[in-house]
């Protein structure tokens, strides 16, 4: 074996190694090193789904395509756009979005590759209450892992967890509360996270 | 002349007897059977008879058989099902949407039997609707009621029961690995339909007539999809069986099986130039997108063509 097949070879092994090497990041600490930006993403896109109803999911790795999803009274209108493109602004400006915002927002899910911004209503003894759902796909991803999303779910009140910070469905009821059928862990007490195959 | 002793005659006698009356009742029956099909009609009835019926319940007793789910709760969930059928929501991230399509149905053709149906699995713990007995099992009897984080499903019981009573009577070759319910199960293959078996809940549930071209694995043989579905359109109803990873275009998944999970009420499509305008109910409101001719026949792998039986076939 000649001296350049060896080092292909262990190229070859290192990129591997590199591609199979953990990427279940410590999420807990991903969200300190990113707080600011998730939590500006988490208060910009409350405020605006209060204002317009709306969704914005990137839809390839290189996050310049996104879909947007608005809702009006009767129907829900989804839309394919390149960030760059004026169809966008115009789509916002008719549905009455605020365009600034908006653009900012986008601006932010990308320098932390969020895939996917949601509001999720869930009830609690039939009452309603919304929270805020983060898909995030880091760069570090394993590309052989079946969980390649880093769920970061926002409640708007303290949560329960039990000694291991698996999230609870209540303080009194010792059971596990499952969200989309994913155990979700505490970062604080208000913010949980999970891995998950699907980020919607 | 063959001699018979009369023991043996009297056993011929007594098998051609048989044999005779045998014919008759095949024949009896044969014609009281193309009787029915003759008058095989699609039961109808309207939203003013299904409330009419519902303000008889309004003080129903807490169900026996269905201790998560309250009175007043299932109640006002047909309510509103009956006077706004575009509300139902299959849930978030369940595996509901093959039977969330198929209420579209009664709810706009029979409301009055949906709700008599609903009443009386509640009251009574299992019901027939159309040809089929649903004997719901007891797991699905404790679950009913208590799924959450689905979205407003969570505060829909009357459709949990629904959901889950369906996906437990009903079973196709997807639900092989998981026939039995178990908390979760919701958004797994146990509640899964492939595409014969929800054209076979709606020919039995409603008894309706279903013209179905498509697969579960391979694209149906249509030439122009879109002439055949606006064809459709034309009359009766029309659901979608497709790819709902490639209806919502992502990219980013390095793995994009291609295959159909996901089923929608066509209401609208317009061609303008290369660009087709979808209108669907996609459960809790109605979508609206744009797709190119050749996107929409990459993502449609059935149409099921749905019509009101005999009477009203192809005028509705």
């Amino acid at each position: 074996m000649t001296r350049i097949q060896i080092s292909t070879r262990i190229v070859i092994l290192c990129i591997l190694g590199s591609m199979c090497s953990c990427a279940s990041k410590n999420i807990t600490k991903y969200y300190f090193q990113n707080k600011n930006v998730l939590d500006s993403i988490e208060h910009s896109y409350k405020i605006q789904y209060q204002h317009k109803p709306f969704t914005i999911e990137f839809t390839d790795k290189t996050f310049q395509n996104l879909a947007v999803e608005i809702w009006t009274d009767s129907i829900k209108y989804i839309y394919d756009f390149n960030e760059a493109d004026h169809r966008l602004n115009d789509t916002l400006l008719k549905y009455k979005l605020r365009t600034k915002e908006v653009y900012s927002l986008v601006r932010q899910m990308q320098s932390i590759q969020c895939t996917w911004v949601n509001n999720l209503d869930y009830y609690a003894g039939n009452i309603k209450h919304s929270m805020i759902f983060m898909s995030i796909r880091p760069r570090a991803i394993n590309y052989f892992a079946r969980k390649k999303y880093y769920i970061i779910t926002y409640f708007p009140a303290k949560q329960y967890y039990d000694k291991d910070g698996t999230l609870l469905v209540n303080r009194r009821l010792k059971k596990v509360r499952k969200i989309n059928a994913d155990v979700f862990h505490r970062i604080t007490d208000n913010v949980a996270y999970t891995l998950s195959d699907r980020f919607r | 002349m063959i001699y018979l002793e009369p023991e043996l005659k009297r056993h011929i006698e007594r098998g051609i007897l048989k044999c005779i009356v045998a014919l008759l009742l095949t024949v009896f029956y044969t014609l009281i059977g193309h009787a029915e099909n003759v008058s095989d009609t699609t039961p109808v009835s309207t939203q003013g008879q299904a409330i009419e019926y519902l303000s008889n319940f309004k003080n129903i007793d807490q169900s026996s058989f269905w201790p998560n789910i309250e009175p007043h709760n299932f109640i006002e969930n047909l309510l509103l099902n009956i006077t706004k059928p575009l509300s139902v929501y299959e849930g978030s991230n369940t595996n509901f949407c093959g039977y969330a399509a198929l209420t579209y149905f009664p709810l706009h053709t029979d409301p009055l039997g949906y709700a008599k149906f609903m009443i009386k699995i509640y009251k009574e713990g299992s019901a027939t609707y159309g040809k089929a007995v649903i004997q719901p099992s007891p797991a699905i009897h404790k679950a009913a009621g208590t799924l959450r984080f689905k979205g407003y499903l969570d505060v829909r019981p009357a459709d949990q029961l629904w959901f889950l009573s369906l996906a437990d009577h009903f079973k196709g070759y997807v639900n092989i690995f998981k026939p039995h319910y178990k908390p979760g199960f919701e958004n797994t293959f146990w509640a899964s339909v492939n595409y014969a078996k929800f054209n076979r809940m709606v020919r039995t549930l409603f008894n309706m007539k279903v013209d179905a071209r498509g697969f579960d694995l391979i694209h149906p043989g249509i030439g122009n999809v879109y002439d055949y579905i606006t064809k459709c359109m034309t009359s009766g109803f029309t659901v979608l069986y497709l790819n709902n990873a490639f209806l919502y275009r992502r990219k980013h998944i390095m793995l994009r099986p291609g295959i159909p999970t996901h089923y929608i009420i066509l209401l609208g499509l317009k061609k303008v130039e290369d660009q087709i305008t979808i209108t669907y109910w996609d459960y809790g409101f109605r979508s609206l997108r744009q797709v190119t001719p050749a996107f929409l026949k990459k993502i449609v792998f059935g149409i099921s063509h749905c019509t009101k039986k005999v009477n009203d076939a192809n005028s509705n």
